[in-house]
């Protein structure tokens, strides 16, 4: 936080109390909904119930909606077969939700305690104080958070153990030290928001502090051009497994792709370069500015892709020897156990936990001075609003109301481990209303 | 020979050109004036007079930055944050304005209507952040998703530069083979082709729409992106304007029995389109041998709806090599199919007769959208007669529900400046070419034209979701598998 800030204390204080006040105010459903709020993946009430979370650690206790959307196809067509009352597990029964992200069965064991981790949002898409708060909450919860690619700032360290380095096509602040310090180092082969596009930072958001972290041009528009042009096969990948390795052996190594058709042939070939993770990034998600016309149209959404994935490396008997990790459109703890009963380990998520900082999915990321909430955005007022403590608040809390519904969905499925609901697609019903 | 200054590469000059209508606002804002004065008041004293912080006001956008601030605030400025209505949530109401959800109709949606206007506008592709918010997939277009490729990619175009894509398509007869004579000369008949550096073409507007300065519009803007437009030769608004436009991107619209408009025609055209939609299988030839016999270059195109496969057929054997199949505003044939099925049906026709690559389809109705382009040619189409888009981009109103060609009522604003509608198409055209641009190189195509009929490059969801899906209890029920 180097940057040179010219802003009226007083000011920001009064704006942050009234936001903080209308975060709790909100979901009470006291004054209604906001009738301009949400859209049909993320309806006013999911994000009021995100809110209320983030807020309490619980799931909502009024009407509100927390478990689906209303978009009318994939997780929001999909449901559970809960067993009947006597069938299922007592209310104190213990129930696990820890998975290992290496089941390679060599190198470094890592398992994290809830099957979720933070995916990657860079310095410069978001504020280091974003970062920080994800970073805090990480730890809490014993799982991970990611860089994105942008860097890696000095106040990160100190969480290193929860944070995933990623390197991706413009390798912007990749340094040695930032992969010796990974546990996990992520390559970020393509993103669902915009798959087969790269990524782009616009000159507003590329600061002084933004560019130096990028070792750019400050107010220069910064592209991570598509593909890794020293990439064209497995092999070749294989080659950047074998450089990370070089440098941090101990790492994990987690591949991020997009959902083109053959997402299954994609996996194999990522397990086969030596991946202890595959992570797929369906085409609904994502916190970046996207063009429009990506996000809809290109690859497919995650709740296709993960049962395409799960299928076939079970046919080629190596599903258990890599995890699978799903992102793109995952809101909710129903969501996460869908996800998961379709054939997933676990999921990733970035969009549920900006909106438990306050973002209202009004998409104006990329406009002015970025985010009014202070989350997507560079400007130093603005990143202001967010406090890295509260922020780390809110997202832990939201991590246990989700902790808390997993586990009543196992218990009421009558599974003692999250484990253990992988692939499970006979629990699952398909709504045709 | 080329040398390398002669090489120009394809670009579409953007500039912004806003509404020349002001549309109505996207939000409504009404502040409670009596709260908002209570909360002054109460943040003079709380904040001991500092000024600087009591005016602080949540919105970035100048909503509230006007002479006397939220007390009358300026929703022209609003951008739906909803930061205000956050922070204050009993002194602010930020609602969706009904006017504005009220543009278009019932097919060309206000969000369909929003994108159109933002790219004619800007001549920028529609970036956002926070993912995508629609349905989760749906009918029609909403049902397909393109193909991607994770890691071969050698072209980039756009926003790189380094490297080329092509949107060039062909217009025209493309025999399988020539024949030449014992020297080597070229003895079967030229073929007549045309290639134009973008899929698509303008066609003509609707006749409620029809005037000589849209035909002006449509005819300069042609010219200026190398396309063509296709219009009506036969009445005022072509006569008023006939003598000045660019005649080269003029695509003359003959109806049948109105051959004599052709002999008066004071041009070559590269393209001429003869409809046929009222009497498809009426007999044509001697309006197509009186064409040719004047203009021996022209390329002739049959303009008529997505009809069975028989009769295209039937025009194929008799020498029809260019179709311009079209389906209503909103995309239905006249058994009610929408276009998706009527183009597959009619690439496939060509594919089975093993004649697809001797002939070029061109489709109009109901391709509302960037993303239907590629669709569409991923469906079968060589490119698109780009219809309704070209109205809302000069800001025409519907008049209830627009699906009918023929009987469809679109309000032009009055006194279109001619310079602001040209740029505005030129706009349009840009950035549906740079958003075709970037599914070609999500894909890793080099040129367009390889995308024709690649329906391996599509997803649908019926097949993915039959896929992921079928072990499911409660699937079968409703796909009825």
């Amino acid at each position: 936080m180097t940057e040179e800030i010219q802003v009226h204390l007083p000011a920001i204080e009064k704006h942050v109390e009234h936001l903080r006040q209308g975060f709790s105010y909100w979901p009470t459903l006291e004054n209604g909904m906001p009738p301009a709020l949400g859209d049909y993946r993320w309806p006013a009430e999911l994000i009021l119930s995100t809110w209320y979370q983030a807020g309490t650690g619980e799931p909502p206790v009024n009407e509100l909606e927390y478990r689906s959307g209303d978009s009318g196809g994939g997780f929001d067509k999909l449901d559970f077969k809960f067993l009947p009352e006597g069938d299922q597990l007592p209310p104190d029964a213990e129930v696990d939700l820890a998975i290992p992200l290496n089941s390679s069965g060599f190198g470094r064991e890592i398992e994290i305690a809830v099957p979720w981790y933070g995916g990657g949002m860079s310095f410069g898409s978001v504020s280091e104080q974003v970062m920080l708060a994800r970073s805090m909450a990480a730890k809490e919860w014993g799982t991970f958070t990611c860089t994105g690619e942008g860097g890696y700032p000095d106040s990160l360290v100190e969480f290193k153990d929860h944070i995933i380095t990623q390197i991706a096509t413009g390798m912007f602040g990749v340094r040695e030290e930032t992969i010796q310090h990974a546990p996990i180092v992520e390559f970020k082969y393509a993103q669902g928001a915009k798959p087969g596009l790269g990524g782009h930072l616009l000159g507003d958001k590329t600061t002084v502090t933004v560019a130096k972290m990028r070792e750019s041009v400050p107010w220069v528009s910064l592209f991570s051009p598509f593909p890794f042009h020293s990439v064209y096969s497995v092999e070749d990948h294989r080659k950047h497994v074998d450089w990370v390795k070089t440098i941090n052996p101990e790492a994990l190594v987690s591949v991020k792709v997009s959902t083109p058709t053959d997402v299954d042939m994609v996996a194999v070939g990522s397990f086969y370069a030596g991946a202890h993770i595959v992570h797929l990034d369906g085409s609904y998600g994502g916190t970046g500015a996207a063009p429009e016309i990506a996000k809809k149209n290109i690859a497919m959404p995650i709740e296709f892709a993960i049962p395409k994935v799960h299928k076939y490396l079970q046919s080629e008997n190596i599903r258990d020897e890599i995890t699978v990790m799903a992102s793109g459109g995952v809101r909710t703890a129903y969501d996460i156990a869908k996800a998961i009963a379709l054939g997933a380990d676990g999921v990733v998520l970035g969009t549920a936990e900006l909106i438990a900082i306050g973002c209202t999915r009004c998409s104006n990321c990329e406009r002015g001075r970025g985010c009014p909430f202070g989350l997507t955005t560079t400007d130093p007022e603005l990143s202001l609003l967010i406090d890295p403590q509260w922020g780390a608040k809110r997202i832990s809390n939201l991590n246990a109301s989700y902790a808390k519904q997993l586990r009543d969905i196992l218990r009421r499925l009558g599974l003692k481990s999250i484990r253990d609901l992988r692939g499970r697609t006979d629990l699952l019903v398909y709504l045709n209303t | 020979m080329a040398t390398t200054n002669s090489y120009q590469r394809y670009h579409i000059d953007t500039i912004p050109t806003p509404d020349f209508v002001p549309w109505p606002n996207k939000f409504d804002v009404k502040v409670n004036r009596p709260q908002l004065a209570k909360l002054l008041i109460s943040e003079i004293i709380h904040l001991k007079g500092d000024m600087k912080a009591v005016t602080s006001r949540p919105c970035m956008y100048g909503t509230f930055s006007g002479p006397i601030g939220g007390f009358a605030p300026r929703p022209e400025h609003c951008v739906g944050c909803l930061r205000c209505t956050v922070q204050h949530p009993k002194m602010v109401t930020i609602t969706r304005n009904a006017d504005r959800e009220r543009l278009g109709d019932s097919y060309f949606t206000s969000a369909y209507v929003d994108a159109v206007s933002y790219e004619a506008d800007t001549g920028s592709i529609p970036v956002k952040g926070a993912g995508y918010r629609g349905k989760f997939g749906g009918e029609g277009w909403d049902g397909m998703w393109t193909d991607m490729s994770e890691i071969v990619r050698p072209t980039r175009d756009g926003i790189h530069g380094r490297e080329f894509i092509s949107t060039v398509v062909d217009i025209g007869e493309k025999p399988s083979y020539l024949i030449f004579n014992d020297n080597g000369e070229i003895t079967s008949a030229k073929p007549r082709i045309l290639s134009i550096p973008v899929p698509f073409i303008y066609d003509a507007p609707p006749a409620s729409a029809a005037s000589s300065t849209l035909n002006e519009i449509l005819a300069r803007a042609a010219s200026e992106t190398q396309t063509l437009a296709v219009m009506p030769i036969d009445g005022d608004e072509w006569s008023v304007v006939s003598d000045q436009l660019p005649v080269q991107s003029i695509v003359p619209l003959i109806k049948l029995g109105d051959e004599s408009t052709i002999e008066h025609l004071g041009f070559t055209p590269s393209m001429v389109e003869i409809d046929i939609s009222d009497d498809p299988n009426s007999n044509f030839q001697n309006l197509i041998s009186s064409i040719q016999s004047q203009f021996p270059d022209t390329i002739i195109a049959v303009r008529l709806p997505y009809d069975d496969p028989d009769n295209l057929l039937k025009l194929y054997e008799i020498g029809v090599r260019v179709f311009h199949l079209f389906a209503d505003f909103h995309g239905r044939g006249q058994d009610g199919r929408f276009v998706l099925d009527l183009i597959r049906e009619a690439h496939l026709t060509f594919v089975e007769a093993g004649t697809r690559d001797e002939v070029t389809l061109i489709g109009s109705g109901g391709i509302i959208a960037a993303e239907h382009v590629p669709k569409a040619i991923i469906t079968g189409l060589d490119l698109i007669a780009l219809d309704t888009p070209l109205l809302v981009a000069l800001q025409a109103q519907f008049e209830g529900d627009c699906a009918n060609r023929k009987t469809s009522q679109f309000a032009m604003p009055k006194n279109l400046p001619l310079d602001w509608g040209i740029q505005r198409l030129k706009n349009l055209t840009a950035t549906w070419r740079d958003q075709l641009l970037e599914i070609l190189g999500a894909m890793g195509l080099r040129e367009v034209r390889r995308l024709r009929g690649e329906i391996g490059r599509a997803m649908f969801q019926v097949d993915l979701e039959r896929e992921a899906f079928a072990e499911i209890e409660g699937y079968l029920v409703e796909a009825g598998d």
